[in-house]
């Protein structure tokens, strides 16, 4: 285990963003690149691509092009199948549920929001209009999750 | 002299059958077997045979007739006497040989001949019999209908007897009799559609009708014979003349006749199932002799009528049933085609009234009654609505004579006597009331009244047609024609064919209503959905515009600046319209939380919220009196006092503003939920143009510019307005322009359930 740990400081965890919008991909990007961290970002853009890469089927069969992600931001609303699909589907797989599942979405749906922290979403972002609260909440999101918390991923790793 | 002034009525309190006379153009004779004993005769023997009855009286027939003759009577006798008679009998007097028609019948044990003298011209020809009777029953039988066959046979039989008029009589249900076919000579007074009462023919008379198919009286004024000696020796009673031709008539019936103007007359019994129908009765002004053979077609056509009436009576109601059936299928269909079940009865081609002949029908629906054709004046429909469903029985109620039954029918008899009632539902009070008229409406007295036909006796006429005529009014006062089996029962298959229909249209309803909801679902996660996928290229431009700035700001000068902060104001602009679309969509959907709500504490905390956004205005808030506490979701009912404060506050242009809040209450009408509140919110400000009220509450409309009042979406009050009445109220605004503006809204105190 002290072995692990020590790969989890030489290999930075993986974020996975799903996401459909280009623009908003960008721009999120455009925010972590000013971070001090380097966060190796990986994109699905929907959900079938991003069942796909985790569960390393069809064209991420091999497991080198689609490593275990340390968190996932993940779009509600999505072409073919939905964000609300795709956690459900990671919230019922034993090993993918270990993964922090944040939600980064336009919809402030009071049924959304219930229903996403009822299938043990560890966080939900209402994507901000307003630019500088965006910029901001993308600085605070990647502070905490990437320099603030341990995230699991070492924990998983392993077991391949 | 035998003749009593009597009422018809009187025949049955007499016995008719054994008047102890006969008629004198003819002899009777009461014979004893086995000798053929005469032992009962009329006293006119002298005159038509040559012979006075103590002559003839206690001795056998042979003295009279010859061997040969007496074998024939007993050869009918032995026999069915009906198909020999008449027998050709021939009495020598002097030196003439008087030649007779002989018809015989057995009475008991006594046997009666009565003979008739035969006419010199007579011929009794039986192929002309044929011919005439043979095309007379070809035309009874071709007749389509009643009415027709009745009218091919007072033709016929008129032209076989030369009397002057021939009628068909019916019988209704109740022995009231109707002429319902005529041929006569041009110059008398038409009887046709006469009514008369069932008095005028006494059970007694119609019973002897159903027992002789034929009736003659040659001369109404004859002088009668009497039978001698007048009781029979036999069991020393008078004879029993039931089935006698010659017996003598009624006195009241030869009176009646007599009044008429009636010398000679003959009725043919109508027999229908051992019953008489009604009668072929014909009159002659003058007297007639009708010969035995002309007679016996005459009984023969009489007979062929009888048997064609089942006939006709069954097709006439076949058809009548089917006319029915197919006005029952057009009103079904044109209730089946109509949006509202009411607009199908009332239209004009629904045939409502000729479905039961009717000649009025009101609809009785929960708040109206609609009256087609002749009925009771609209006020008194209420009152007899709710009588009528007290006697409602199997959701039907039918009556002849209303005014009997319910006395404040009187008032309107004359064209409402025949009730028959359909309850379509008694939960919605649903009725259909079909009238028909008393029947003295419909039927007026046919001669000219200034011009009675009746010959007055000793200057008081008390039998006659029209005596009858009105005495039959009088017994028919308050009546309608009565409704027939097959009339009530279209009507009941009608109700089931309406329910059957209603049943559909509340299915279809329902189904539309299905449709509705999901539509309007549908719609609503439209709404939201859309307004999502508006918000992503909106968010594109927004943060594009601001990489823009960020990245090139050293390159573009500042007007370059300027227009791309208007892009970026312009995308907030419009992520607020979305919001408010999102906003106002989700309102439609979201249920209800109804909960007990203090409107004081909820108005207090939207004032204190305003005052602390905007400390610099000076607002007066004035209530009245303390708001109430209703049932009610508490944060939408709060939004919607936010909301109107905001727009009081904001489209004010006074220096000392203020708002205030109050409310009324008043009873709501429903007995679950009685108490309705008004709530007002009334300012100050700047008010609403007339023409633009209507307005206000639509969605993203302002009245005024961006720059102006603090902008807005416009959407406040579409808001404002989807939560009044998702809360089952109204609201509505008045307004002077510069004074200031007052909405109203309506909350019931508990709400819907």
């Amino acid at each position: 285990m002290s072995e692990a740990s020590v790969t989890s400081i030489e290999k930075p965890p993986i974020l996975l963003m799903i996401e459909d919008s280009n623009e908003d991909f960008e721009a999120f990007q455009r925010y972590v690149r000013r971070s001090p961290l380097t966060i190796p970002i990986y994109r699905c853009v929907d959900g079938d691509d991003a069942l796909a890469f985790l569960d390393r089927t069809g064209r991420y069969a091999d497991p080198q092009s689609a490593p275990r992600p340390g968190l996932i931001l993940l779009d509600l609303n999505l072409p073919g199948t939905d964000g609300r699909e795709v956690l459900r589907k990671i919230k019922q797989d034993e090993t993918l549920k270990l993964i922090p599942v944040v939600i980064f979405t336009t919809s402030n749906n009071p049924k959304d929001i219930e229903a996403c922290y009822r299938q043990g979403v560890n966080s939900y972002i209402v994507k901000p209009m307003d630019f500088s609260r965006l910029k901001h909440s993308i600085q605070i999101l990647i502070d905490y999750w990437f320099g603030t918390t341990i995230l699991p991923t070492n924990v998983v790793e392993p077991r391949q | 002299m035998i003749h009593q002034a009597v009422y018809l009525t009187d025949c049955d309190r007499e016995p008719i059958h054994i008047p102890g006379l006969i008629q004198p153009h003819g002899v009777l004779l009461v014979l004893q077997e086995p000798d053929l004993t005469v032992i009962q005769v009329s006293a006119n023997t002298f005159e038509l045979i040559g012979h006075p009855p103590k002559d003839i009286l206690g001795k056998p027939l042979l003295a009279l007739l010859t061997p040969k003759q007496i074998a024939a009577i007993r050869q009918c006798l032995s026999e069915d006497f009906e198909y020999m008679n008449p027998l050709d009998i021939s009495i020598k007097r002097e030196a003439k040989l008087l030649r007779f028609d002989g018809i015989v019948h057995r009475q008991n044990a006594l046997i009666i001949l009565e003979l008739e003298p035969r006419q010199k011209s007579q011929k009794a020809d039986f192929f002309e019999f044929y011919q005439r009777v043979k095309n007379t029953i070809t035309k009874i039988q071709k007749a389509p209908t009643l009415l027709e066959m009745s009218d091919a046979v007072v033709k016929e039989v008129r032209k076989a007897t030369g009397f002057d008029r021939v009628m068909v009589y019916q019988f209704d249900a109740e022995g009231a009799g109707r002429v319902i076919a005529e041929d006569r000579a041009e110059a008398l007074t038409p009887y046709l559609g006469l009514h008369f009462p069932s008095s005028d023919i006494g059970e007694q008379a119609k019973q002897l009708y159903t027992l002789n198919w034929l009736r003659l009286i040659p001369d109404a004024t004859y002088q009668p014979s009497a039978l001698v000696p007048a009781h029979n020796p036999v069991d020393d009673r008078p004879t029993d003349l039931s089935l006698s031709v010659l017996r003598s008539v009624f006195p009241g019936h030869l009176e009646y006749i007599s009044n008429m103007g009636v010398r000679a007359s003959m009725s043919i019994s109508l027999i229908q199932e051992q019953k008489l129908w009604g009668l072929i009765v014909c009159h002659h002004s003058t007297p007639r002799y009708v010969p035995y053979s002309v007679r016996t077609m005459c009984e023969f056509v009489g007979q062929v009528m009888s048997v064609e009436l089942t006939n006709k009576e069954a097709h006439e109601d076949l058809d009548y049933k089917m006319t029915l059936k197919s006005l029952q299928g057009k009103l079904v269909e044109s209730l089946s085609q109509s949006e509202r079940f009411l607009d199908g009865l009332i239209q004009p081609d629904s045939n409502l009234l000729d479905l039961v002949s009717a000649s009025g029908v009101a609809i009785c629906a929960a708040d109206q009654i609609i009256c087609i054709g002749q009925t009771p004046p609209e006020a008194e429909l209420p009152a007899l609505r709710d009588w009528v469903k007290t006697q409602i029985q199997h959701n039907q109620f039918e009556t002849r004579s209303l005014a009997q039954l319910y006395p404040a029918a009187a008032s309107f008899k004359a064209v409402a006597s025949g009730l028959l009632a359909l309850e379509l539902s008694q939960f919605h009070q649903n009725y259909i009331f079909w009238f028909r008229r008393e029947v003295v409406q419909t039927v007026n007295w046919g001669g000219n009244p200034n011009n009675p036909v009746e010959v007055t006796d000793s200057g008081e006429t008390r039998l006659s047609p029209r005596k009858s005529f009105e005495k039959w009014q009088e017994t028919v006062q308050g009546c309608s024609l009565p409704w027939r089996a097959c009339e009530i029962e279209v009507v009941t298959e009608l109700r089931s064919l309406i329910v059957g229909i209603i049943l559909k249209q509340a299915d279809d309803l329902a189904k539309i209503n299905l449709e509705l909801e999901r539509s309007n679902t549908e719609l609503d996660s439209f709404a939201y959905i859309a307004s999502h996928d508006l918000k992503e290229p909106l968010r594109g431009i927004h943060n594009y515009s601001n990489f823009l700035m960020e990245d090139y700001a050293a390159v573009l000068d500042a007007d370059g600046v300027a227009k791309l902060n208007t892009v970026v104001r312009l995308t907030q602009r419009m992520e607020d319209l979305i919001n408010s679309l999102l906003h106002y969509s989700r309102l439609g959907r979201a249920e209800l939380s109804r909960q007990p709500t203090n409107l004081a504490e909820v108005a207090r905390q939207a004032i204190d919220t305003l005052s602390i956004s905007q400390p610099q205005s000076s607002i007066e808030f004035r209530l009245p009196r303390s708001l109430p506490t209703i049932h009610c979701d508490r944060s939408q009912i709060s939004e919607l006092f936010t909301n109107l404060l905001t727009n009081a506050i904001k489209y004010n242009d006074k220096s000392e503003k203020w708002v205030e809040i109050g409310f009324t209450q008043s009873d709501s009408g429903d007995p679950e939920d009685p108490l309705l509140y008004t709530f007002y919110v009334r300012d100050n400000g700047i008010g609403i143009p007339p023409q633009h009220l209507e307005r206000v509450f639509q969605i993203f409309k302002r009245l005024h510019t961006q720059d102006q009042y603090g902008g807005g979406t416009g959407a406040g009050l579409t808001i404002v307005q989807k939560i009044v009445e998702r809360h089952g109220g109204k609201i509505w605004v008045e307004s002077t322009l510069g004074e200031g503006s007052t909405f109203y809204f309506t909350l019931a105190a508990r709400g819907q359930s």
